[in-house]
């Protein structure tokens, strides 16, 4: 396996992880291609946020291998180099700067050379500022760029950090639950969102709520105790019987 | 008629027996006498002579020529014990014991001794009491001559060692003969003897004995004598290595006490704490205030002292716990580094409280006879209250254990720990467990500063003392792991003690800290973590 | 580069706090010096020493604010890098005795002559030359902020852990410095200075400097921690310590940041002990004892941390309440400094300065919305933004 060389975005191969003897992911393996936006579905502990950890280099995996457009080892490297590689991440909680303004938030995500010395040393040149403004006009927060991240809504908050993952310029983008807690119109609009983004780069979305899902028209990769259940398109996934069995429940 | 007859037979035997008791009275007499009138230079020469006639009478004529009360008369020579009474002295009759009368200091002179002088009593005495019929005063006068061996007392000791029945005394005489021995001019197969029966029995004391009669021995013993020195000295180093252990497991037991409290208000809450060696100082001063009613009231009950200072101090700290907690630190949960200065702050409070209360000075807190002396194990000198100690401490450890893992009120700690919001939808009252979670840690606190009590000055900056080491324990066994703070605690206290004899005290500590903080850079989550995802929250 | 990072530094409250050090530079030692003892405005000697140590302590709370307010590290050992300062200092202090000493050596100490010691340690080399001490005064504490912090930081030991080792790390120090055998006076300290640069220690002019010194140091690192804290690596500052994970996601090196933080901040105490020892006369290594770090977090808690100006303002108040106190009630100084950590945390988490700042900044912002100005409510916002304190 490891003599042929994969050449897709994000290639895992019989990952596992456990703790304290729980297995979080059991031999996963689970594929990416350039400019694809793919959903993945499961009960909760099926390893979808682990799965997340181990590429963004938060965990690091007991086996398997992880590579990155081909041949960049992730499990080799930390959170900030897999960030400078192209990889960004949404929580499923919310997470901007509080005590910082949304012009902030935008101006520390943008992607930019991150050392000390660049960054005491920095800054704002015309064409940061006119990034930062697109950002703004692009997650509509244009009118709230002065104000403190912790004033905002909880939905405004959610798309400030797509927004900061995008000033991040990400080959691949890993969103967890964006539309939890959101009203559908917010849903409906995020949803949007996500597709104009995908136009670009490659998106993997984490989501429970079906009907999102179904908005987004995409493949579907179906998650149970740490391993990949089924994949496919929304239909194919959803008439699965044992992904009626684990997850959507008769 | 049987009677008279076994009078008469009782006093005819007196009389064979002592017919020639006389003689040797006056001969006793005579050597006596010669003390008074002997030069200072020749007086050890005399007192050898008195010893070797192995009298009893000897022995309380020596100790009064070595405290200075043997006196001669200056009419006619004749040396008496003495007694001051006024200008006055009273005499009583060195060989009969029986009273002699008073008679004014002008009319004796006192028999001077100088150093020298009181050395050679010391040493015949030493050969003397070996004969005596108390056992204690011969175990005594054994080892005095074990540790001055003259090849000369060699008699002496052979005596002693015949009429010995007692297996104490006789070991110590066995030893003393072999090392006499050694320094005597014996043939040299009973020398080999001696060497190897020094090896069997001698430990420390052996080593200069048989290096000392290294230099002068026979070419044909010395391979003997190097390896019995070369098998003592091994044996040396496993009791030493022994004995470091031992004080190791001591040290733990002091830190475990210290940390326990630690590792349920830090481990199981992750409250900081910075006024935990506060409670254990409160410990510490309500065992002193018991101790002190204890004395002027009720004097009979002092070996108690501690057993009702156990409840008393559990319960005034939990008290000053609940307290600290309902008061100040509800208001701070969720912020750890809050707590901390908070809690700093009332740490300040409370020791300066006592400070003025009872002084800035350290409290005289006393050890019940129980706990009091040593005793020894092989080569190992253990003390009593060194040894409840580690007992007591891993009394505590186990009561804790059983509270939290097999009572409902540790379940619904644990509970509360693990998922407040869960717990509380649940039904448990959070902030009353919370609550007394935090008043036990407290209390335990106290409890150890009742047993700190007994090795360590009781004074308001007892807690000061701790406070880093128990913080140290805790993260280094792992946060929110009872077992872990107890493996923490005995492994740093034996680390520490086996760095000590290399590195010196201080040395030993800092380096201790500096392996820690080296530990903490590889595991930052201690020896017995938590795994997955829970902890990152 | 480094003028707009100087430039961008100095907002009005910046401007007008260094105006006022810089005034007081100049002012104080000229009422001292210049007028008679008699004179209305006379500043006595004592009281120029005693403000000139409540500048160094001031420096020192400014420090710990850096790691603390801006980057959510609390330490708990940063008396241990004022007093390694202080002590490299103490050291060109002894160094400057020479046979002047009760035991007259050209070469060695009084402690060391005492203990009987032959040649001077290799550890007090080049000390008798002042720009080698000044040196020291930096790079040792600043050597050992990055020995420490790149372990710490690189294994990520965090929050109370982090602030439980430092505490470990000044103890250490403790025993170590009362040590005889480490060269450093042992339990004494250095003491018994004679003169600085050739000026007597003791004299009205040396200290009317010193205290200018101290003035001027101050005013000096608060220009170049404003610039930290308002470059973009202050906001990476700010933004790791409310969301640490957030900021190594965005693809910072969290550990790099924290770092050099943690070493100027080293430094800046350092500099701080080194101007403290000459005023008050002597080292010893009670500097090091756990009690003084936590103190320091007090005075930056009082004043208000993530503010700059609040440490200052903190170290003055409740040092100068200390001088007061420890005079009149020396008893109950220890119930009042103990009730000050419990009621700052309670009631005043934000400190004078920053709840000040906080309802001026409301209250501009109201203002402003009232005038629908939006100009004067970016100002407030970001006043409101600096202010705003960790949790």
């Amino acid at each position: 396996m490891t003599g042929k060389k994969p050449r897709n975005l994000l290639y895992l191969d019989g990952v596992s992880v456990s703790f304290d003897g729980f297995k979080a992911l059991n031999s996963l393996s689970f594929v990416v291609e350039p400019g694809e936006l793919r959903a993945i579905i499961g009960p909760n502990g099926a390893g979808k946020t682990t799965m997340m950890d181990i590429i963004t280099g938060k965990t690091r995996p007991d086996a398997g291998e992880v590579f990155f457009k081909g041949d960049i080892d992730l499990t080799k490297k930390d959170e900030a180099a897999i960030a400078a590689l192209g990889i960004g991440r949404k929580f499923q909680k919310p997470t901007v700067f509080e005590n910082h303004t949304v012009w902030d938030n935008l101006e520390l995500a943008l992607n930019r050379s991150r050392g000390v010395f660049a960054t005491l040393f920095y800054r704002l040149t015309g064409e940061d500022k006119s990034r930062i403004e697109e950002i703004l006009s692009t997650v509509r927060l244009t009118v709230r760029r002065d104000d403190l991240a912790a004033n905002l809504s909880h939905g405004q908050k959610q798309w400030l950090e797509i927004g900061m993952l995008l000033a991040q310029e990400p080959e691949l983008l890993l969103v967890d639950e964006p539309v939890a807690g959101m009203t559908d119109a917010e849903t409906a609009e995020t949803a949007i969102l996500l597709k104009e983004i995908a136009k670009t780069r490659s998106v993997v979305v984490v989501e429970h709520d079906m009907g999102f899902i179904r908005d987004l028209g995409v493949k579907v990769t179906c998650l149970a105790e740490g391993s990949v259940l089924a994949e496919g398109s929304i239909d194919f996934v959803s008439n699965d019987p044992k992904v009626i069995e684990n997850y959507l429940g008769r | 008629m049987y009677r008279i007859i076994q009078t008469a037979l009782a006093a005819l035997f007196l009389f064979v027996a002592m017919a020639p008791g006389l003689r040797a009275e006056e001969a006793l007499r005579d050597l006596v006498n010669a003390l008074g009138e002997a030069k200072l230079s020749e007086m050890d020469e005399h007192i050898a002579t008195l010893a070797k006639t192995g009298k009893p009478e000897v022995v309380a004529i020596l100790e009064a020529l070595g405290e200075g009360e043997l006196y001669a008369s200056k009419a006619d020579g004749q040396v008496f014990l003495t007694k001051e009474s006024g200008s006055n002295l009273t005499l009583t009759d060195p060989i009969s014991g029986d009273s002699a009368g008073e008679a004014p200091k002008a009319a004796l002179s006192k028999i001077r001794v100088n150093n020298s002088v009181r050395r050679a009593v010391r040493t015949a005495l030493g050969s003397l009491t070996l004969l005596s019929p108390d056992r204690n005063q011969r175990l005594r006068a054994a080892r005095s001559v074990l540790q001055s061996p003259d090849a000369d007392a060699l008699g002496a000791i052979e005596n002693a060692l015949a009429a010995e029945k007692d297996a104490a005394v006789r070991a110590v005489l066995e030893q003393a003969r072999a090392t006499m021995l050694l320094l005597s001019d014996r043939p040299v197969d009973e020398k080999r003897e001696a060497v190897r029966l020094l090896e069997e029995n001698g430990g420390r004391e052996a080593l200069p004995i048989l290096s000392g009669a290294l230099g002068s021995a026979d070419e044909s013993l010395k391979p003997d004598i190097e390896a019995a020195l070369a098998s003592i000295e091994q044996a040396q180093a496993f009791w030493n290595a022994g004995q470091n252990i031992w004080y190791g497991l001591s040290l733990g037991s002091v830190l475990l006490l210290a940390a326990i409290g630690l590792a349920i208000t830090f481990g199981v809450m992750g409250i900081i704490n910075m006024a935990h060696g506060e409670m254990v100082m409160l410990g510490a001063y309500t065992t002193f205030l018991v101790q002190d009613v204890v004395r002027t009231s009720f004097p009979h009950l002092f070996d108690w002292s501690l057993a009702i200072a156990l409840p008393l101090a559990f319960l005034v700290t939990g008290a000053v716990g609940l307290a600290m907690e309902r008061g100040v630190i509800r208001f701070l949960y969720g912020r750890p580094l809050e707590t901390l200065l908070a809690t700093w702050g009332i740490s300040l409070i409370l020791q300066q409280t006592v400070r003025t209360i009872f002084g800035p000075t350290n409290r005289e807190v006393g050890n019940p006879s129980w706990m009091s002396g040593a005793f020894e194990l092989g080569g190992l000198a253990i003390t009593w209250n060194r040894l409840w100690i580690i007992v007591f401490a891993l009394a505590v450890f186990a009561a804790l254990l059983f509270l939290l893992k097999k009572t409902p009120m540790g379940l619904q700690m644990r509970a509360v720990t693990q998922n407040r919001r869960m717990a509380s939808s649940m039904g448990i009252r959070t902030p009353l467990v919370d609550a007394l979670t935090f008043a036990l840690g407290s209390g335990i606190a106290g409890i150890a500063g009742v047993a700190l009590s007994q090795i360590d000055n009781v004074s308001p900056n007892l807690g000061q003392g701790y406070i880093i080491d128990s913080f140290m324990v805790v993260v280094f066994g792992g946060v929110g792991n009872l077992w872990g703070t107890l493996v923490g605690a005995f492994s740093l206290g034996i680390l520490n003690k086996f760095l000590e004899p290399y590195a010196g005290a201080v040395l030993g500590k800092i380096l201790v800290l500096v392996l820690i903080i080296l530990f903490i850079q590889k595991r930052p989550r201690g020896l017995f973590a938590l795994k997955g995802r829970a902890v990152e929250a | 580069m480094i003028t707009s990072f100087l430039i961008k530094s100095l907002d009005r409250t910046i401007v007008v706090a260094v105006a006022i050090l810089l005034a007081l530079a100049v002012i104080v030692p000229a009422l001292n010096l210049l007028t008679a003892p008699e004179h209305l405005l006379h500043v006595p000697t004592y009281l120029v020493s005693l403000f000139g140590k409540y500048l160094t302590y001031a420096l020192l709370a400014l420090a710990l604010d850096l790691v603390w307010g801006f980057c959510g590290i609390l330490s708990l050992g940063h008396a241990a890098f004022f007093a390694l300062g202080g002590y490299a200092m103490g050291m060109y202090l002894m160094r400057q005795i020479g046979a002047r000493g009760s035991y007259g050596n050209p070469l060695l100490p009084d402690f060391m002559v005492f203990l009987d010691w032959k040649e001077l340690p290799w550890f007090w080399y080049g000390f008798d030359m002042f720009w080698f001490a000044a040196l020291m005064v930096v790079l040792v504490p600043g050597l050992l902020a990055f020995v420490f912090g790149w372990f710490a930081f690189r294994s990520r030991v965090n929050g109370v852990y982090l602030s439980i080792i430092t505490q470990a790390m000044t103890y250490a120090l403790l025993l170590a410095f009362f040590r005889n055998d480490m060269g450093f006076g042992g339990n004494n300290g250095l003491t018994d200075f004679k003169d600085i640069l050739g000026f007597n220690v003791q004299a009205d002019g040396t200290r009317a400097a010193l205290f200018a010194a101290s003035a001027l140091a101050l005013a000096g690192s608060l220009v170049v921690t404003s610039g930290i804290v308002r470059s973009k690596f202050g906001k990476v500052l700010v933004a790791l310590r409310d969301a640490e994970s957030r900021t190594r996601f965005l693809g910072y090196r969290v550990e790099h940041m924290k770092l050099f933080a943690f070493t100027v901040s080293a430094m800046m105490a350092g500099v701080a002990g080194a101007l403290y020892v000459p005023q008050v006369g002597i080292i010893n290594p009670g500097e090091f004892a756990p009690a003084n770090s936590i103190e320091v977090v007090i005075w930056t808690a009082v004043g208000g941390r993530g503010t700059l100006i609040g440490p200052i303002v903190g170290a003055i108040l409740v040092n100068g309440g200390k001088s007061i106190f420890t005079a009149a009630f020396p008893e109950f100084w220890l119930f009042a400094l103990g009730g000050l950590f419990v009621l700052v945390t309670l009631f005043l988490p934000k400190g004078v300065v920053g709840t000040a700042q906080n309802y001026l900044a409301t209250r501009r912002a109201s203002h402003a919305a009232a005038r629908k100005e939006s100009e004067s409510e970016k100002s407030a916002s970001l006043a409101a933004a600096e202010t705003m304190a960790a949790e």
